[in-house]
């Protein structure tokens, strides 16, 4: 499977299921980067949840990946 | 001089007071032992009870410190432990803070539940043996605020640390003190009570802790500051209050709204299970929970639990509270989907427990129509409970809290709005905050309180328990009385009590933008009402043909339906997967209904003749909702089925020239864009403004994305440009088309605009790909009208609204739901505009809006993004609404002719409106809901005697003519 593919279903599955929404962005390198809207746009422990997508995606894809989040908060979070 | 501001940098008598309670919390358990044997495996769950498991499902070793939860993820945690020689004998507890919500079998017993609000559970009044195996599923998921604890809404996510599980045994002593100080604290900080009193408890409770050495602390000294409380606090009687507040205990649960509606299975047991617990513990403890629905997952899916339950309900302490199925929305459903919640919820409660719930229980739904009364009366329910129009009101505060809610027909029902919100935890300033806000003082009635934690469930704690406990030692609170839900309504609305009369809707001034948020759940709803109405009718009819009566299929499809009426679902306020969980139910829906849907000629459902134009899919001219067919006036009688004539004629009624049509009735000269410049009928011109004309606004209202509409909306919109201007697409002998397509910078937006020979309709379909964000599509009408109202569809009569804006209640109400029309209406003429599927409209003077499209972001980061195709029609007419039969063009626009070969050969009940026909429950009888909508009075002769029953099915007396009052809706039964 894809990266994209994995990511905005399989991964995006799961995140949605907390209110938040991963999307793909790029892949250069070993460097993922993924954006991060809804909940996980101003989760205090995104990190966390970057470390266990990190952890599936070498399961899952053999892959062995470093993860960039970029936050895109709505508006009335954006302070 | 200049004047020098003091800052306090020393520690103040409340921060001192903080600093000790917490360390004095941390002795609460005075032995612990850790349990270092867990062990757990990570799923997700797919089903009601079916979970998928990461990494073939092996359990791995849990240590504390450890990062466990995934996103979206259930976790199984197993211990094996043995109770520590020096625990035996004596009351010991398991303890375990976590974000999460997790219940627990110990041994095979369901233990209790805990979550960020209650991390211990009473372990030794359950499980004797001194070995222990511990069974804990986890469910990472609350409502995003209804956490207390700082800390762990500090670190709530996806993701959590472990912090160890223990066995535990708890200091009463210390405990004890730590729910005085919780009580007395809150009087002393939360500056309800005045300065005087908050002094005096401040300064005691300073007086009580210094008695403690925090340093080499010991039971001696806590005995010693408890002793202190007792005899200067709670004994002192100087400072009194007053009134009296009636506690009620209850647990809010969304059955799908930040979590899927499969999780919610576990939520309510896990808060069920939690309340039977309190029970246990403390015998005074009463509790109410709705929603017949839950009751139904507890049964199927724990039965265990649900056997304890009834134990309590029979003793009359487990309340099953809210005659409704589930918490609908009560704005968007339908006046029969309102009776079914009813119908279906007290069957339930009925033949389970024996009880008769004769109260409505809606905390949290966003305002309520003027239909329900009736309902509710006719239901056998005579008491309405909501909340929202207390606490969320952005205008207007709203006038009572105990009182009599009239309804469209002039029904009433008692009503209690509490002043202060759904949920609370028994904080003394929480209480006084109600009794001061309470409205009806003078009334001879009491206020009522609901207190446990919602929203996601869970419900009360011990400590809510304890601190009530403690409120009839305090001479400054206002007398509390802890009672059932049942109990309050009956001893505090009643004939004796002098409560005032509400006879209007029960509009919520805030959550506006829930009338058009996910416009295809909008759609979805709609459709199934008429599908299973129809659905229900055509099996009535083939009865008679031998063929039995679908009567359990069709149950499940209006529960699925009225499941997905839930008022967190409807109204568009909920995560994306709840989303895909709702297509999916209304697909199943919209199959199972059209299944009964068979045969050659076409059928209509409606009990008056089809005097306007109907589209039916066939090789035609025009395509309408991606399906090619025509337009054909049918003439079909009521209820019966016929072939159609074939189309005829050509398209020499109509011209397109220059920007203006011209019809038999009409000549009407457009803009570009497809808005109406001018339209006149004969000399009679209808435009003044701009009318058809669609606009798109910035729609930003904040954190409630999904549910509000700013009222100041309009400062801000976007340029829609006219991409392909308005242009002649077909005619034929019964309609024409017209087309335009328009655009901004992500949207396109495909205006077809249809004329009809025989009707005076005009029908604007709207195809667009919508990929705005956090924008309001609205299409505004300026009628050459001279009137101060609009007359609105409830789906069970007309409401008026004003379309002034003298004062703040109806600057408030800039928006309100309609359902399948609403018009605007001078002497002599008038112009109603007819929707299929939107629920959102507005207006101001003579400009009506009817709202299309929303786009927010929260909580669904992708709502409405997409393709849309919906239709309304703009229906200038000579009279009023009610001489132009308004209501039954309306009906037939919904409720398109459907392929049955069935015919009706019973009783004409027009001009009511038959809302519904089916096999009653009991299956011995046909039911036929009347619906009067015109606000008229008259009799209805019958050929034969019919029963006329409730809305729960019962008979009431048997009659061969049927009297009608104004919006009256009645049941009447046929033996078969």
């Amino acid at each position: 499977m894809e990266m994209k593919e994995y990511i905005n279903g399989y991964i995006d599955e799961r995140i949605q299921g907390d209110g938040g929404e991963v999307g793909f962005v790029s892949l250069e390198g070993n460097t993922l980067t993924l954006l991060f809207r809804g909940e996980c746009s101003k989760c205090g422990i995104l990190d966390r949840c970057c470390d266990w997508i990190k952890e599936r995606i070498e399961k899952d894809l053999g892959i062995a990946v470093e993860i960039v989040p970029v936050r895109k908060r709505p508006y009335f979070q954006d302070k | 001089m200049a004047h020098i501001k003091v800052t306090r940098r020393g520690m103040s008598p409340e921060e001192w007071l903080e600093l000790r309670f917490i360390r004095l919390k941390r002795h609460v358990y005075s032995d612990k032992a850790e349990i270092d044997t867990f062990r757990i495996k990570d799923a997700r769950q797919v089903s009601e009870m079916e979970y998928e498991f990461y990494d073939g499902g092996e359990f791995r070793p849990l240590r504390r410190g450890d990062i466990y939860f995934t996103p979206d993820g259930t976790a199984f945690i197993e211990a094996d432990f043995e109770v520590p020689e020096r625990f035996r004998g004596r009351d010991y507890c398991f303890t375990l803070q976590t974000a999460a919500e997790m219940t627990v079998k110990v041994n095979g017993i369901y233990a209790g539940g805990i979550d960020p609000n209650r991390d211990r559970i009473n372990l030794s009044d359950y499980v004797k043996d001194s070995s222990l195996h511990f069974e804990i599923t986890g469910y990472n998921r609350s409502k995003p605020d209804d956490e207390r604890n700082p800390e762990v809404l500090a670190v709530r996510g996806c993701r959590q640390i472990f912090e160890g599980g223990y066995l535990a045994i708890v200091n009463s002593a210390v405990q004890s003190l730590v729910y005085d100080i919780e009580l007395l604290r809150d009087i002393a900080v939360s500056g309800k009570f005045g300065e005087d009193v908050a002094r005096f408890y401040l300064d005691e409770l300073n007086n009580a802790l210094n008695l403690i050495d925090f340093d080499f602390f010991c039971d001696e000294d806590v005995l010693a500051a408890s002793d202190y409380i007792e005899k200067h606090i709670y004994s002192d009687k100087t400072y009194r209050g007053s009134g009296r507040v009636e506690l009620v205990a209850h647990s809010h649960l969304d059955i799908a709204y930040y979590w899927r509606r499969i999780h919610s299975v576990q939520k309510n047991m896990r808060t069920v299970l939690i309340q039977l617990r309190l029970m246990d513990k403390y015998p005074d403890f009463r509790y109410a929970h709705t929603q017949a629905y839950t009751y139904e997952t507890l049964e199927k899916y724990y039965p265990v639990i649900f056997e304890e339950l009834k134990r309590r309900v029979a003793e009359g302490r487990f309340e099953p509270a809210g005659a409704m199925y589930v918490e609908p929305d009560c704005n968007i459903p339908c006046s029969e989907s309102l009776i079914r919640q009813c119908l279906y919820g007290k069957m339930y409660f009925r033949e389970k427990f024996g009880v008769d719930v004769d109260n409505c229980w809606l905390p949290d739904v966003f305002g309520n129509s003027w239909i329900l009364p009736q309902i509710l009366k006719k239901c056998g329910v005579d008491y309405f409970v909501s909340n929202k129009m207390s606490t969320w009101n952005d205008t207007n505060r709203f006038p009572h809290n105990n009182f009599i809610w009239r309804g469209i027909d002039g029904s009433e029902v008692y009503a209690c709005v509490p002043p202060t919100h759904f949920i609370s935890w028994n904080l003394p300033s929480q209480i006084l905050e109600n009794y001061e806000a309470f409205q009806e003082k003078n009334s001879g009635s009491d206020t009522m309180q609901m207190f446990g934690y919602g929203d996601g469930g869970s419900g009360c704690t011990e400590e809510m328990i304890e601190l009530m406990h403690r409120f009839g030692k305090l001479s400054v609170m206002p007398e509390t009385k802890h009672t059932s839900g049942r109990d309050f309504l009956h001893d505090n609305l009643s004939p004796d009590k002098k409560l005032e009369v509400w006879d209007d809707e029960l509009y919520l001034e805030m959550h506006r933008g829930t009338f058009t948020t996910k416009a295809k759940l909008k759609d979805y709803n709609r459709r199934s009402e008429f599908l299973l109405r129809e659905a229900e009718i055509i099996s009535c009819l083939k009865l008679k043909d031998g063929i039995p009566y679908p009567a359990e299929e069709i149950r499940a499809l209006y529960k699925k339906l009225m499941i997905n009426q839930f008022h967190d679902i409807l109204p568009g306020s909920h995560i994306t997967p709840v989303y895909r969980d709702a297509v999916k139910d209304f697909e199943e829906i919209t199959l199972g209904a059209k299944a009964h849907a068979k045969g050659e000629k076409y059928f209509n459902s409606l009990n008056f003749k089809r005097n306007s134009f109907s589209f039916i899919e066939c090789e035609g001219p025009d395509i309408r909702h991606g399906k090619k067919g025509r337009f054909v006036l049918s003439g079909i009688p009521a209820l019966s089925s016929r072939e159609l004539p074939p189309a005829q004629g050509d398209g020499g009624w109509f011209e397109f020239k220059d920007g203006i049509a011209r019809t038999p009735l009409y000549t009407a000269e457009f803009s570009p864009d497809g808005g109406i410049l001018s339209l006149k009928e004969g000399g009679r011109e209808w435009v003044k403004g701009e009318f058809n004309r669609l606009r798109i606004f910035y729609d930003m209202p904040g954190n409630y994305d999904a549910w509000d509409i700013p009222a100041n909306y309009k400062e801000r919109e976007i340029a829609v440009k006219t991409v392909s201007p308005l242009e002649f697409v077909y005619a034929d002998g019964e309609s024409a088309a017209l087309t335009a397509t328009l655009a901004t910078g992500k949207s396109t937006w495909k205006r077809i605009i249809r004329f009809f020979r025989n009707s005076r309709g005009i029908e604007v379909e709207n195809i667009v790909d919508w990929q705005e964000d956090h924008k309001l599509a609205k299409v505004f009408f300026g009628c050459n009208i001279l009137s101060r109202k609009i007359l609105c569809d409830t789906s069970a009569g007309f409401i008026e609204r004003e379309t002034h804006k003298n004062t703040s209640r109806e600057k408030a109400k800039f928006e309100f739901c309609i359902h399948k029309w609403c018009d605007m209406s001078e002497t002599g003429g008038g112009i109603a505009i007819i929707n299929e599927n939107k629920y959102g409209a507005g207006a101001e003077n003579n400009e009506i809006s009817l709202s299309l499209l929303r786009s927010p972001v929260r909580p669904d980061p992708s709502s409405d993004r997409g393709n849309h195709d919906f239709c309304y029609m703009i229906y200038p007419h000579t009279g009023n609404a009610v001489e132009a039969k308004i209501n039954e063009t309306a009906l037939e626009y919904n409720i398109p002719l459907t392929r049955a070969d069935a015919d009706y050969d019973g009783a004409d009940f027009y001009p009511l409106i038959l809302q519904a026909m089916k096999l009653s429950e009991d299956g011995k009888r046909i039911i036929y809901r009347l619906s009067e909508q015109n606000g008229e009075r008259g009799e209805i002769k019958l050929n034969k005697k019919l029963k006329i029953m409730n809305m729960l099915e019962e008979e009431l007396y048997e009659t061969d003519t049927i009297e009608y009052s104004p919006f009256e809706i009645i049941t009447a039964g046929e033996e078969i």
